[in-house]
């Protein structure tokens, strides 16, 4: 178990470790590092380990490529820490975690846009 | 899983850091020693063929080979030191020799042949129901320090949102990404496409090729054999041989050149430079791969050695056979006139 006393800290009472998204990059280049770190703390901010990688734009091989340390996520939550959302759903898609439901949610979502948008394109085609 | 095991271990013998070359060259050797006790237990029942990592095989290899100080300590294109001067005594001298040879021996361990690698595309999930949920693939890998590339996870979920593990090909360019080897591209770089290949071997730089395609891929992937037998197939047509004497890569054109029932120019070469010892093993080596043919069997009733090998081969088997019958003629001849 984490010790929060022990570490640096003392004043921090109630507070938990998460693993999250940390952004990095630059301009129109989004980069995330998964992190375990104190929820208090920035979010770009000092962590207390680095998880993994994700990186939300595709190559050129149309791949999202993301990185995860299981053995040390085991250990973390082991150790009671929170995911947050978007760190649940990578997990939910990689097969570690059960799907996120929000995701099933978004995909219904987008099909149901898509198949919209092609029965008003027919009907302007029809109307024309 | 045995062969996986071992075909794994004979990649990290090949591929190890200087400090664990020791622990893994006693494992190396552990693996052929039992690979020997199973073959000659199997050669009794009947006669298989020989496997590249026999040890008989491998000596043979290693003998034809040759061990040219000069050749295989030739300047490479380094940074420029000062050349440093000893003096020492003669045993000293022997010794550094010896330590010479031990290191050239160590830079001739051949690259490992290894049977291609089936295509692998286990599906792990299917879930209809998260289809369209991106246009890209999501791909992702476990990052471990102590888990072997080979068995490492990395998996692919797909837009249609089947989770399926990535093949072999991704799998190295994603290993390249997160684990980065020196010298290895990430994409295979533009030469080991044929109509390059073909102007490097104009060049004679098959060793170069090699080399690269070595560090680039793994032993058991197609392009790794297809790159290696355009070369040996090059060699072969050109008589080339001489080029990749005393490199590591001598022992796998024999072993391709014997599996494909050629080694006719090679022997017609090795007489012309009157490596009469490194012939009588080729021949050793074809009749070790190929126990069923007519002349392997001759000699093994004959329980024919060294210059009658070569004379039954040339009766047998091979195309040359009177320039080969030739060339034995005239060695026992000379042979005969230094000894009177």
């Amino acid at each position: 178990m984490v010790h929060l006393s022990s570490f640096l800290l003392k004043t921090y009472h109630g507070g938990h470790v998460v693993i999250r998204l940390a952004l990095g990059g630059v301009t129109n280049r989004p980069f995330y590092r998964i992190v375990a770190a104190y929820n208090k703390r920035a979010r770009d901010g000092k962590y207390i380990e680095q998880l993994g990688s994700y990186d939300p734009l595709p190559n050129i091989h149309n791949e999202k490529l993301v990185a995860f340390n299981y053995e040390r996520i085991k250990y973390w939550i082991g150790c009671g820490a929170h995911t947050t959302n978007p760190v649940a759903k990578l997990l939910g898609l990689a097969g570690f975690f059960p799907l996120h439901p929000m995701t099933i949610t978004e995909a219904e979502r987008s099909r149901r846009a898509a198949s919209t948008e092609v029965k008003t394109d027919s009907q302007d085609l029809v109307e024309q | 899983m045995a062969a996986l095991s071992v075909a794994r271990r004979l990649v990290k013998s090949y591929f190890c850091v200087k400090c664990v070359e020791k622990n893994v060259q006693v494992h190396l050797q552990t693996t052929t020693r039992l690979l020997c006790v199973s073959a000659s237990r199997y050669s009794s029942v009947d006669a298989p063929k020989a496997q590249f990592t026999d040890t008989e095989v491998q000596d043979i290899l290693s003998k034809i080979t040759g061990l040219d100080l000069k050749k295989v300590f030739r300047p490479l294109r380094q940074q420029l030191t000062p050349p440093k001067y000893k003096l020492m005594t003669d045993t000293e001298l022997e010794e550094a020799v010896h330590k010479a040879e031990e290191q050239a021996k160590h830079l001739l361990k051949m690259p490992p042949v290894l049977s291609e690698r089936k295509p692998m595309n286990d599906v792990l999930a299917e879930d209809q129901m998260l289809e369209g949920m991106d246009t890209a693939k999501y791909v992702f890998t476990d990052i471990n320090f102590n888990v072997p590339h080979r068995e490492r996870f990395i998996v692919v979920r797909e837009p249609s949102g089947t989770l399926r593990k990535a093949s072999w090909n991704e799998r190295d360019r994603i290993i390249q990404v997160y684990f980065p080897k020196e010298g290895r591209k990430v994409t295979p770089p533009a030469i080991f496409k044929e109509e390059n290949l073909r102007g490097v071997f104009e060049q004679d730089r098959h060793e170069d090729v090699l080399n690269q395609c070595v560090v680039q891929f793994e032993p058991d992937s197609a392009e790794f054999k297809n790159v290696l037998m355009l070369t040996y197939e090059d060699i072969e047509k050109h008589g080339k041989y001489d080029l990749l004497r005393s490199t590591r890569f001598f022992g796998g054109l024999a072993w391709h050149l014997a599996n494909g029932h050629r080694i006719d120019g090679l022997l017609v070469d090795m007489l012309q430079r009157d490596l009469m010892q490194d012939a009588v093993m080729l021949v050793r080596l074809f009749h070790l791969v190929h126990p069923q043919s007519e002349s392997a069997q001759h000699a093994q009733r004959q329980q024919a050695t060294d210059l009658d090998l070569l004379k039954i081969y040339a009766q047998y088997e091979s195309n040359r056979a009177g320039f080969i019958e030739l060339a034995v003629q005239n060695y026992e001849q000379t042979k005969v006139l230094s000894s009177v």
